[in-house]
């Protein structure tokens, strides 16, 4: 069966959560942004909603209603502000890498403080990226050495979203430095880690109420049974956690862009030139209608690689399968999210490089939310390294600093 | 009701079979018929056996032109292989087969729509009985004329006339680009009382071939889509019954005539979308299969990243365009309002379709544009750019689109 219906239940949750972020976010974007983050009673009404833990399956305290539930309500609440929902509090990340590359275990643990009381207040991340490549081999600068029982973590982690934030980490590190980007490990570090050190908060494009940083080893030590195998295949789950996350990332795209258009379309029904609506001018009108395709398109793949991936964790279809859908919603809305954005500001004309308007913000975000989980260029090469039929090459197809960084 | 996009066993089943005709034995056909101007008549009595035993209308007009009955039990056929969306499905195997063949289906065609959604229950009947014994008797065919020399998107200023004579009406003017215009039992003509009154003059009939005063121009010879005839008609002094006055008089009290034309598109224009994704699709699967068959794969080369999101982006492009045509399908399915989403569908799949097929040449250099029998690409790049221009072109639909978004805006 093919159908674009959200059940009932889903509907009532789109609804109540469309509520939140039109009355608690859209009205107050100019102070989150200024304010460089989500106050807490913001964020408790996000946490008492459920909104972080909503695709997490319930064997490790989530709400278990799927990724396609997850991006209904992701949607609403990036049209409300497109920084909330990483700014929230709750694993974020953090939860899909450990889901994807952890054992039952190891997921159980390290998402139990987040379920808890107080949980809009504790925050996940992800620390994959490096400002850097290595000169000499491909592969993190950043290395895991293993002695005994013990790894010994010694680098620095850049690109890194909620870095200041976090109480929990998954830093990624070379675990062996003759296999490239397939040697790649993964740990479970604690903020307060010996040796640890938070670097500090970037100024960044758009997006302002969301901390981008960064985190420094120096011969952090962490058990052996913090290390996230990633089961059989560790490089499959690796690519697994991207795409599932970017996805999120995705829908908040799409809230982005709807966003950018409807205030849009609003302006041009009001502004007047040359006597009429500048809605009525064929060129703008033209423009409002390739957005509003921008829109329902990039809603419509995001869609279709959510349900992909409840699927896939029903045990129905394959795993190319959905990395195909996840990398096609990726790099189409993130591209038109940032046409959303641009013709946003060149329909308002003048006013729309003003501040006293949100579209100028929207364009800022959409660029900068292009840049967050996977770019649309990395989605390509594994949409691409899928339809060709080649393996799936980590240092190919993910974000590295090799390529191309992106915010984790 | 729940998101998803998955199907059932039996369109499954039903997709796959149609997929295996595309493959097996109507590409293979394609150049020839190309070459040819015309698919054999057998081959076509055959496909229209074989669509009526699927249960599929698709096959047999190329459009959704399904009963007032069979909508009002939309709950039932949602999932169902008689649905429009399970018609979108078919529609776009067969296009990757050969687009040409869907539109040489014999049936009633695009004059399907506007019988169904405008004739009076005797014209229905009489129409559509017409193709009840396709399977033995001689193939037939309806077809479509609006558009003219001088109206093409611009309907509102078509100037065929018509004017009342006694028992009869009396029609002047000419109609081009009409699919199967020359073979078809009947034609929808569009023609006008008075240019004056803008819509409100427009009256729509049946013409049936063989009326006096009604004949067959030149038949065009096209860039692309060449088994598929196109044909002028002309009309001069030509007497129509005035029972052939589509939906009777009284149907045209108001601007009732040009909704007419317009509730045509509606229902088509998804299957149009969806044929243009099954010709982009076949473009972006050839260039695929050429990458792994031709070029290194096993080691870097200079090209692979280029090569990969080249493919990628026809890839992503064309499944936008094809969920866009899913929902319109779903959306007139579930019973809902869906001109807007027709629109979106037919805009982005036009283009999303031209995008592959030209990207689909570049990807495989040269022999790219070399005609073989199992080399399409450049018979897809021919076939394919009309699907921007005809059932309203993609301008149009962004007329369309933008007058469902803006306010009060009528016209530009």
């Amino acid at each position: 069966m093919i159908s674009f219906e959200p059940t009932e239940d889903q509907k009532l949750m789109v609804e109540s959560v469309a509520q939140f972020a039109k009355n608690a976010l859209r009205p107050h974007i100019r102070e989150l942004e200024k304010l460089r983050g989500v106050p807490e009673t913001i964020r408790k009404t996000a946490f008492e909603l459920g909104l972080g833990l909503v695709a997490l399956p319930e064997a490790v305290g989530g709400a278990g209603l799927g990724l396609t539930t997850s991006v209904l309500l992701e949607e609403e609440v990036a049209w409300g502000d497109p920084a909330a929902a990483f700014a929230f509090g709750g694993p974020g990340a953090f939860g899909l890498a450990v889901l994807e590359l952890g054992t039952t275990a190891q997921a159980q643990a390290a998402l139990a403080p987040f379920t808890s009381e107080g949980g809009h207040d504790r925050f996940g991340a992800v620390a994959w990226g490096e400002a850097k490549a290595h000169r000499e081999r491909p592969g993190f600068v950043t290395t895991a050495k293993k002695t005994g029982d013990a790894w010994t973590l010694d680098g620095a982690k850049a690109y890194v979203v909620n870095a200041d934030r976090a109480d929990h980490f998954v830093v990624f590190a070379q675990v062996d430095e003759a296999a490239g980007w397939h040697g790649v490990g993964a740990f479970l570090v604690d903020k307060g880690a010996a040796g640890l050190t938070i670097l500090a908060r970037e100024e960044t494009l758009g997006l302002d109420a969301v901390s981008f940083g960064g985190i420094a080893l120096a011969g952090v030590t962490v058990p052996d049974r913090a290390r996230l195998a990633g089961g059989a295949d560790f490089t499959a789950a690796l690519v697994r956690f991207f795409a599932r996350h970017a996805v999120v990332v995705a829908a908040r795209g799409v809230g982005l862009s709807r966003a950018a258009f409807e205030v849009t379309r609003d302006y041009v029904d009001t502004r007047k030139a040359f006597g009429k609506p500048i809605g009525h001018f064929q060129a703008i009108a033209f423009t409002i209608a390739d957005r509003a395709m921008d829109v329902d398109a990039g809603r419509a793949l995001v869609w279709r690689a959510a349900a992909a991936w409840d699927a896939f964790d029903k045990g129905e279809g394959d795993e190319q399968e959905c990395l195909l859908r996840s990398a096609q919603a990726i790099a189409f809305v993130h591209e038109a999210a940032m046409r959303c954005g641009d013709d946003g500001v060149q329909l308002h004309g003048g006013a729309g490089f003003m501040r006293d308007y949100p579209v100028e913000k929207f364009m800022r975000d959409a660029k900068q939310l292009g840049l967050c989980g996977m770019t649309a260029e990395h989605a390509d090469q594994l949409a691409g390294a899928v339809a060709v039929g080649v393996a799936i090459d980590p240092g190919l197809v993910l974000p590295t600093p090799e390529t191309q960084n992106a915010f984790v | 009701m729940t998101i998803e996009f998955s199907l059932g066993k039996k369109q499954l089943e039903m997709r796959e079979g149609i997929r295996g005709l595309a493959k097996n034995v109507i590409r293979p056909q394609a150049l020839a018929w190309d070459r040819a101007g015309g698919i054999p008549e057998e081959f076509l009595r055959n496909m229209a056996r074989m669509a009526t035993s699927m249960g599929s209308n698709a096959m047999r007009s190329g459009v959704g032109d399904e009963t007032e009955e069979e909508k009002k039990d939309a709950e039932k056929r949602r999932g169902s292989t008689g649905s429009n969306l399970f018609s979108a499905l078919a529609s776009e195997e067969i296009a990757w087969g050969d687009a040409g063949l869907l539109l040489c289906l014999p049936g009633p065609g695009l004059g399907g729509p506007p019988v169904r959604s405008s004739g009076t229950p005797e014209q229905k009947k009489r129409f559509f009985g017409m193709f009840q014994d396709f399977d033995s008797g001689p193939l037939k065919w309806g077809a479509y004329g609006l558009t003219e020399p001088n109206a093409g998107s611009d309907v509102s200023g078509i100037r065929a006339s018509c004017r009342k004579d006694g028992r009869h009406w009396v029609l002047n003017g000419r109609k081009c680009y009409i699919t199967n215009g020359a073979r078809a039992v009947w034609t929808v003509i569009f023609a006008t009382v008075d240019p004056a009154l803008g819509r409100a003059g427009h009256r729509a009939f049946v013409v049936e071939k063989g009326t006096p005063g009604f004949s067959v121009g030149r038949i065009e010879e096209k860039m692309g889509l060449r088994a598929s005839e196109t044909a002028e008609l002309v009309l001069e002094d030509c007497r129509v019954p005035e029972e052939n006055l589509l939906g009777g008089e009284e149907k045209y009290q108001s601007k009732e005539g040009f909704m007419t034309a317009m509730k045509t598109f509606d229902n088509t224009r998804p299957l149009v979308a969806a044929m243009a994704c099954g010709i982009g699709r076949a473009a972006y699967e050839y260039a695929c299969d050429f990458v792994k068959d031709n070029y290194v794969l096993g080691r870097p080369i200079p090209r692979y990243a280029a090569i990969v999101e080249r493919l990628a982006r026809m890839g992503r492009g064309l499944e936008a365009a094809r969920s866009l045509v899913w929902r319109a399908s779903w959306m007139a399915d579930t019973g809902l309002a869906n001109a807007k989403e027709a629109s979106m569908s037919k805009a982005m799949a036009g283009q999303a379709a031209i995008r592959a097929c030209i990207e689909a040449i570049e990807v495989c250099g040269a022999e790219g544009s070399i005609a073989r029998e199992h080399q399409l690409l450049e018979k897809w790049f021919r076939d394919i750019k009309v699907y921007d221009i005809f059932e309203g072109t993609g301008h149009i639909q962004r007329i369309v689109i933008s007058k469902r978004l803006i306010s009060d805006l009528k016209s530009f």
